[in-house]
This record gives structure tokens, C-alpha cells and sequence, in this order.
């Protein structure tokens, strides 16, 4: 079951010139800054309530990221729900027959993650996450 | 000193036929659809869903012409802050470009678009009990 939204995530150029708005002017706490190679972006969550801004930044050409930011430059890429089970939640998307861009979920910036592609949401990017134990 | 955001309010998803992605997201994801309306003044047809504290406002047109396919995409966020008139000052302090704030869609509540520095996002500050609420007589 979903529990809530665990984050939005927002396509940067530069998370260190984002970080001088999300987290300098806003005042929002960084709880993650990682770059995840295998993804080819630098992350940084910064905590809002319960939930969270995901900054990607795309750290080389080839990925999804990066042809977002050349397609349609920043801005809003996609939400994120939250589940204590990301694999049921993937084998119910399956079962519902939503198209998956994650055949089985992987380690992310927000946990075990998985992403449905926008085709089975008008468009819109999905990913759904269950937090590692311990945090980030 | 920071502006004191809460919480994402609500996070907007526009499509050319909002009670359809509406629809389409209870369906493959569960959620519950608690009010449609239509926001006053306009013929924009808005469905409404909650996760907790955050909002998912689903925003279309009225009359929906035809299409051939549904499209929806995120189209902004909007944070909370307990006193939008020092949030507003506080960030103009730091440079941001901040609209004045004024009477929102929520009784009672006041808004302020942030018009600089957001990375492409569509932002706003939101302070609910900020303004009276007026009777239902004088509504």
C-alpha cells in the first residue's frame, strides 16, 4: 500500500547551484547527496515535512536524466510514493498491466526503488520507494 | 534564518483532462479522490487526493475538447509556512523574486508565487489561516 509521497524530484544542471536556493534560501535540510554512477547522476534529497525535493543532476550524457535536461531543460521529472513494500508494489503495477521501465526493483537514493514508465500515467513518471532501514 | 516550510501543501499534475488522470491515478494506484470542483472564476475543473499532509491537485479544463490522447505532467509544488508575509520578506532579503502575497483558492489561506530561482519549477508559499473566513452568508 502507498503510504505517501516520499519526494518530488527536480531536474538540475548544477545541484550546487540549486543548493544555494533549495537549501540556503529556502532553508531546507539536506539529508542525502550522493552520486550514483551506475544512474549517472548526483542526488540530493532535502527534507520538507514528511516528505522530500529530490535535485538530480546528471553527471554524464547517456542517461534519461541527462536527455530530459536537453530536451526540455529543468525542472519538474517525476513523483515518488513510498511503500513499505516495493516489490508487491511492483508486481501489483505488473499485474495491472502498467508498463515498467524496472523489471525488479534497485537500490536508489531513496531506498529500494523502481520506476513505471510515464506511457501507463498520461505522461507522468512514477517511481515508487521503500526506504532502506536506517535512513539514507 | 529559514522561511519555516512544513510541508509540500500540494503538488499540481495538469492534464488536458484532469478528471481522466484523476481516474486513471486511483485506479493504478490506489488513492481516493476526495473532492473535484471547479475554481471560481475560471472553468478549470480541479480533483483532489491526499497522501498524508501532501495534496494531489489533478487541474484541467472545464470543457474538455477532444484529444487524442490524455497528457498530464507535473506542473509545480507548493510548500506550506506558517507566516507567508516573513517567508516572502525573508527571501526577497536573499535575492528571490517573490510575488506579493495574496488571497488563495482555500479559505482563509494566502499565496505567493516564487518567481526566481526555482530550476523550472512552478513554486509557491501557501499560509493557511491567514485571512478571515467569511461567513457563509456573506460567501
Amino acid at each position: 500500500m502507498l503510504k505517501k509521497i516520499h519526494h518530488v524530484g527536480v531536474v538540475v544542471r548544477s545541484a550546487d547551484e540549486a543548493l544555494m536556493f533549495y537549501r540556503d534560501a529556502l532553508g531546507l535540510a539536506v539529508t542525502a547527496d550522493r552520486v550514483i554512477e551506475d544512474q549517472g547522476v548526483r542526488g540530493v534529497l532535502l527534507q520538507v515535512g514528511g516528505s522530500e525535493i529530490e535535485l538530480l543532476e546528471p553527471t554524464r550524457d547517456d542517461t534519461g536524466v541527462a536527455r530530459f535536461l536537453a530536451t526540455r531543460g529543468e525542472g519538474m521529472h517525476h513523483i515518488c510514493f513510498e511503500s513499505d513494500d516495493v516489490d508487491a508494489e511492483l508486481e501489483g503495477a505488473r499485474a495491472k498491466g502498467l508498463e515498467l521501465i524496472d523489471q525488479k526493483p534497485r537500490e536508489g537514493l531513496a531506498g529500494m526503488i523502481c520506476f513505471l514508465h510515464p506511457k501507463s500515467n498520461h505522461g507522468v513518471l512514477v517511481e515508487f520507494a521503500t526506504p532502506l532501514p536506517g535512513g539514507h | 534564518m529559514a522561511i519555516g516550510a512544513t510541508h509540500i501543501d500540494h503538488i499540481v499534475i495538469s492534464s488536458n483532462d484532469s478528471a481522466a488522470t484523476a481516474e486513471l491515478f486511483a485506479r493504478n494506484f490506489g488513492i481516493e479522490i476526495k473532492r473535484t470542483m471547479s475554481r471560481p472564476g475560471t472553468r478549470a475543473h480541479l480533483e483532489f487526493a491526499k497522501l498524508q499532509e501532501v495534496v494531489l491537485e489533478f487541474a484541467g479544463p472545464g470543457d474538455v475538447q477532444p484529444y487524442d490522447e490524455v497528457k498530464a505532467r507535473l506542473s509545480g509544488f507548493v510548500l506550506a509556512v506558517p507566516d507567508i508575509d516573513a517567508a516572502v520578506a525573508e527571501l526577497r532579503a536573499k535575492g528571490v523574486d517573490v510575488g506579493e502575497p495574496h488571497a488563495a483558492v482555500q479559505p482563509g489561506a494566502k499565496l505567493a508565487g516564487i518567481r526566481s530561482g526555482t530550476n523550472g519549477v512552478p513554486l509557491a508559499l501557501i499560509q493557511y489561516g491567514a485571512l478571515p473566513i467569511p461567513a457563509a452568508e456573506d460567501a
